[in-house]
């Protein structure tokens, strides 16, 4: 771990369905926890600021902006990261497959936000329409696909589910 | 980076015992979605944040005869799923989905957008025009004020040293409201200019009108001269035309990186007289 900056904090909290209990530096984001302290390389830093969302995570099931987020505040709480997602045969999720195949992904540093925003929207609304699917993903930023082929892969995985 | 230390009290007769032995250089950290955006970019200075996200004490949307309480710690995306807030609400009910991105609105608090007097706030905007009250604790003690007299100025409120923001107070009176925003794209923007517009009708006409703007003056603004104007009146759309113009009058924008002050005022009419008719136009068809 790289020089403490604030207090410790033992923090207790589910990640991808398996109990964390530890010592973390307090000033922490939930971003550097997940990349540097469980080494969950899969969540990316785009901005920092919370427009890109490439640092999409779920938290009680819900998409939060990780790098906006602190780890303290994970406390007592669920976490799924993109390493966490899994489809029923214990393969790749129906999001991770129809991204594939709708050639969704380029240079790729969007796609793990991309797919956790959508599995946030899919979970609260199954039956999305691709006006949802539009709104749901307002919040995550893609500089290379565009838009057009990521929307018609949620869009897939919604009719495949 | 952050570089503050959190500190996470158990509730808020913890965090009233905690403050007097933590440095003074603290603030609170609700949501987040504004205070680590700043220190990620290191412009924050703090030594403590005080994380009040998950006091019970701040959570929760409930009602009582005459009122409509929200929580300063709900979440945006909570007001969302509210039926209270549907049902009451329609103003704030209509500004969700114009505020922020879906995982930053699971994120900010309705309280921290409020704290955080931004004069473009869309949650702050919609709950002026709703007529809400603020709940403001400080050790204990407590006093309300109108929210639209909670704001000072840019970033500025009349909050004292630690002192937090518990809850809006909502009263219930009927009627329909609409929340038009206007920025660089359709949504996930910060507005060049909103309008929100509460209306009570009777029949075809106004009986009481209370009408808020965001992004054209320094606080979220109340245009109390068109309210006046438009009571009493029929909503149609020589009046609306006339409420417009007064808007336009009674706004103080600016030039800056999102918009210019000359387009501000125009779109301020042109949004409320949208707002006007986008309401007499559902009074027709109820």
């Amino acid at each position: 771990m790289e020089k403490r900056r604030g207090g410790i904090f033992n923090i207790r909290c589910a990640v991808n369905g398996g109990k964390v209990d530890r010592e973390i530096d307090s000033s922490r984001t939930l971003l550097e926890f997940i990349r540097e302290d469980l080494g969950l390389k899969g969540t990316k830093e785009g901005c920092g600021e919370g427009e890109c969302g490439a640092c999409l995570v779920l938290v009680d099931g819900k998409a939060v902006n990780s790098c906006l987020m602190m780890a303290v505040q994970l406390h007592g709480k669920h976490l799924t990261t993109i390493e966490g997602l899994k489809g029923r045969d214990g393969g790749l999720h129906p999001l991770q497959k129809t991204f594939m195949e709708e050639g969704a992904v380029q240079c790729g540093f969007c796609t793990p936000g991309a797919i956790m925003a959508s599995e946030a929207l899919l979970r609260e609304n199954p039956g999305a329409t691709l006006e949802d699917i539009k709104l749901g993903l307002t919040g995550n930023l893609c500089r290379c696909t565009g838009y057009e082929k990521i929307i018609s892969a949620v869009d897939k995985s919604r009719d495949s589910k | 980076m952050p570089n503050a230390t959190v500190v996470k009290p158990a509730n808020l007769k913890a965090l009233w015992k905690l403050l007097p032995s933590i440095s003074p250089k603290r603030k609170y950290l609700a949501g987040g979605t504004d205070l680590v955006t700043r220190a990620n970019a290191g412009l924050d200075t703090a030594e403590i944040w005080v994380d009040i996200s998950d006091l019970k004490e701040l959570r929760g949307i409930r009602e009582t005869g005459t009122a409509v309480i929200i929580g300063a710690g709900v979440r945006i995306s909570e007001l969302g799923g509210s039926r209270l807030v549907s049902r009451w609400l329609p103003v704030l009910y209509a500004a969700i989905p114009h505020f922020a991105s879906p995982s930053l609105r699971n994120m900010a608090t309705i309280g921290g957008n409020a704290a955080n007097a931004s004069p473009c706030s869309d949650g702050a905007c919609a709950l002026c025009a709703e007529k809400a009250w603020i709940w403001l604790e400080l050790k204990g003690k407590r006093r309300k004020l109108p929210l639209s007299a909670f704001f000072k100025g840019p970033k500025k409120t009349v909050l004292k040293k630690d002192e937090l923001v518990t809850a809006f107070e909502i009263p219930k009176w009927k009627h329909v409201g609409a929340y038009l925003k206007l920025g660089p794209r359709a949504y996930f923007g910060i507005s060049k200019v909103s309008v929100a517009a509460a209306l009570e009708m009777d029949g075809g006409r106004v009986k009481t009108a209370s009408i808020a703007l965001a992004s054209v003056a320094p606080v979220p603004l109340l245009a109390r001269k068109t309210a006046d104007y438009l009571a009493g009146r029929i909503l149609n759309e020589e009046n609306a035309r006339t409420a417009a113009a007064l808007v336009k009058a009674e706004v103080s924008p600016i030039t800056d990186i999102r918009s210019e002050a000359a387009y501000r005022r125009e779109m301020a009419g042109v949004l409320l007289e949208r707002a006007l008719g986008r309401i007499g136009r559902r009074g027709e068809n109820l």
